[in-house]
């Protein structure tokens, strides 16, 4: 019954379909079609483009610059899933049954407020030559007052982590409280009854249990890590003399600053790979109606 | 007794991690308030005020591009998310209640619009806008911004319209309701939590963005805060107008904490969909 009733409405279907689909395909498939395309060719802006085969790709590959933001854009995913999913993870579960754990969370929330670019004016303050760490190091007599954070290699990229990791520690804390939320009360209090404690606890009781969670947190920031723009943008602009550029950042400069169209849809083509890539890992999750998401709308 | 040092330990580790967590906030606000007179390089960590904090803001108000940027990104973070849900629900509708035939590959293909990073749209976006009048303008980052945010709008909608019974839309059909009908006066109404969720998560991105903004804009009347903030930094950053730049940070933060600080649920609920 409610089939028949529901094919009857299949041209009124196409008309609710029709506008996002026609938007999406536009302005976001057609494009990176073109750029596909274009990364075959030597576009530069101007002109009709012309085919030129993998030149691009066996440029990108010897170019130093490229290189070294290959490398800086693994140091982004690894650090990345090092400090702000690691702390994240310390975080959640320190406040978690705690007394007035909700409210020791809230200072690890106040970044995310802030926008990329914003964080990165902070942190250009926070981290300049004599700027406010190096003040505070001096004082305190500890080593480390006299590195030029931002202008060095590769510690401008770490410095540069830390800073985005201020701002999402807190987000990955609140996915983890979610998920430590969920896991079912009697299996832990079976197992703290046995005499499972402190790290023998998380280990084999709550580290596996928490797995949905891990896999978004760990998806999610691998995949945003790889995408990393804004911040390095706004700090160094992936300098001095390219050092610190990720593969985002590279696609930018060669493309809009250096006017090289056809090498930079060539890192474009390269940066969105590795995202596909690592995507998968969370999309199959996502895209099979999954119980957690509609209780997550719904609640 | 060891549980109780556990617990202290606790307490320690989290508030001692909190007050360095908020050591750059604090920096922010303090050297927000001091004048650019005033300002000393080796003074950074003393406390400003608010006067000179106040006398600031009326700089950046007064000679930077700032404000009509408030303007612009305030007019792009409601109207292009407001058309994603509106796209994203039409979308949700038409494959889970209207089951519409091969829905899935159709919403597949717009999911997949989520999993693209947006260097690989930047430069066809670019060469078209330029050539079709569409670049630096507001209609075409309209356009751009609400196409992008379109893919997960239509993601949750249709998982919302799948938790929905299909009775609900029976009872419709037999009344003699149009399609139209059904969806404007029965489903959007009471997919309203999700379609907020939507558009809190997508203006907060839309006013965040940095790389569509530098790439499709140019004049101050279309350009929004995030690249002149940038724009700001690399020119007066490091000098003693720094105080005035860090105002300036301050400012365009100022929309998307408050929108944050009174919708956190909605915010909580929209992070475990996958998307921050």
């Amino acid at each position: 019954m409610s089939r028949r009733s529901s094919t009857n409405y299949q041209r009124a279907a196409w008309g609710f379909l029709a506008p996002g689909v026609v938007a999406v395909v536009l302005v976001l498939h057609l494009p990176v079609l073109y750029t596909v395309f274009l990364s075959f060719t030597d576009f530069n802006g101007l002109g009709d483009p012309e085919f030129i085969g993998i030149d691009n790709y066996v440029r990108m590959f010897r170019d130093p610059a490229v290189l070294t933001s290959i490398t800086n854009t693994l140091l982004w995913v690894v650090g990345t899933l090092v400090v702000p999913v690691g702390l994240g993870l310390v975080v959640a579960y320190l406040a978690f049954g705690l007394p007035g754990g909700a409210w020791l969370r809230v200072p690890f929330l106040v970044p995310y407020a802030l926008s990329g670019v914003a964080v990165g004016v902070v942190f250009s303050f926070v981290l300049q030559n004599g700027g406010a760490l190096s003040q505070a190091l001096a004082f305190l007599n500890l080593p480390g007052s006299e590195l030029r954070w931002l202008q060095d290699a590769p510690l401008n990229t770490f410095a540069m982590i830390i800073a985005s990791a201020w701002q999402g520690v807190g987000v990955n804390a609140l996915l983890f409280t979610v998920g430590l939320q969920s896991i079912p009360k009697e299996p832990l209090e079976a197992a703290k009854v046995d005499g499972a404690v402190g790290w023998r606890l998380f280990r084999f009781m709550i580290w596996p249990l928490l797995r949905p969670s891990t896999t978004i947190v760990v998806g999610l920031s691998i995949v945003n890590s790889l995408k990393t723009f804004d911040i390095v943008q706004s700090m160094t602009q992936g300098g001095p003399n390219r050092v610190s550029e990720t593969l985002g950042v590279t696609m930018y400069r060669n493309t809009f600053l250096n006017s090289e169209y056809g090498l930079g849809a060539a890192v474009a083509l390269f940066l969105t790979v590795i995202t596909l890539a690592a995507s998968i890992i969370y999309l199959r999750r996502q895209l099979t109606i999954g119980e957690p998401v509609k209780k997550a709308v719904r609640s | 007794m060891s549980g109780r040092i556990g617990l202290i330990t606790r307490y320690v580790v989290l508030g001692g991690l909190g007050i360095i967590w908020l050591l750059p906030i604090y920096l922010l606000l303090a050297n927000a308030g001091k004048l650019t007179s005033e300002y000393s390089g080796s003074e950074l960590w003393s406390p400003g005020n608010l006067p000179a904090l106040l006398s600031n803001v009326g700089e950046v108000f007064s000679t930077t591009d700032v404000p009509s940027g408030l303007g612009v990104t305030f007019l792009y973070a409601t109207i292009a998310p407001l058309i994603a849900v509106i796209l994203g629900a039409g979308i949700g509708f038409a494959v889970i209640v209207l089951k519409l035939k091969h829905g899935f590959f159709w919403f597949f293909v717009v999911f997949c619009g989520t999993v693209f990073p947006l260097q690989i749209m930047v430069i066809p976006l670019f060469a078209s806008f330029s050539q079709i009048g569409l670049f630096d303008t507001f209609a075409g980052m309209t356009i751009v911004y609400a196409a992008v945010a379109t893919p997960f709008s239509a993601f949750v909608m249709r998982n919302f319209f799948a938790g929905i019974a299909e009775t609900v839309f029976e009872a419709a059909v037999v009344d003699g309701a149009s399609a139209w009908r059904i969806f404007t006066r029965i489903y959007l109404p009471m997919s309203r939590s999700a379609l907020v969720v939507v558009f809190i998560l997508q203006a907060t991105w839309v006013w965040n963005d940095l790389l569509l903004a530098l790439v499709l804009t140019q004049s101050a009347s279309t350009r929004p805060v995030m690249p002149l903030l940038a724009a700001l930094q690399s020119t007066e950053g490091g000098g003693s107008a720094y105080t005035v730049v860090l105002t300036a940070a301050l400012i365009v933060s100022i929309p998307t904490a408050l929108l944050f600080m009174f919708t956190q649920r909605v915010f909580q609920r929209g992070l475990s969909l996958g998307q921050y």
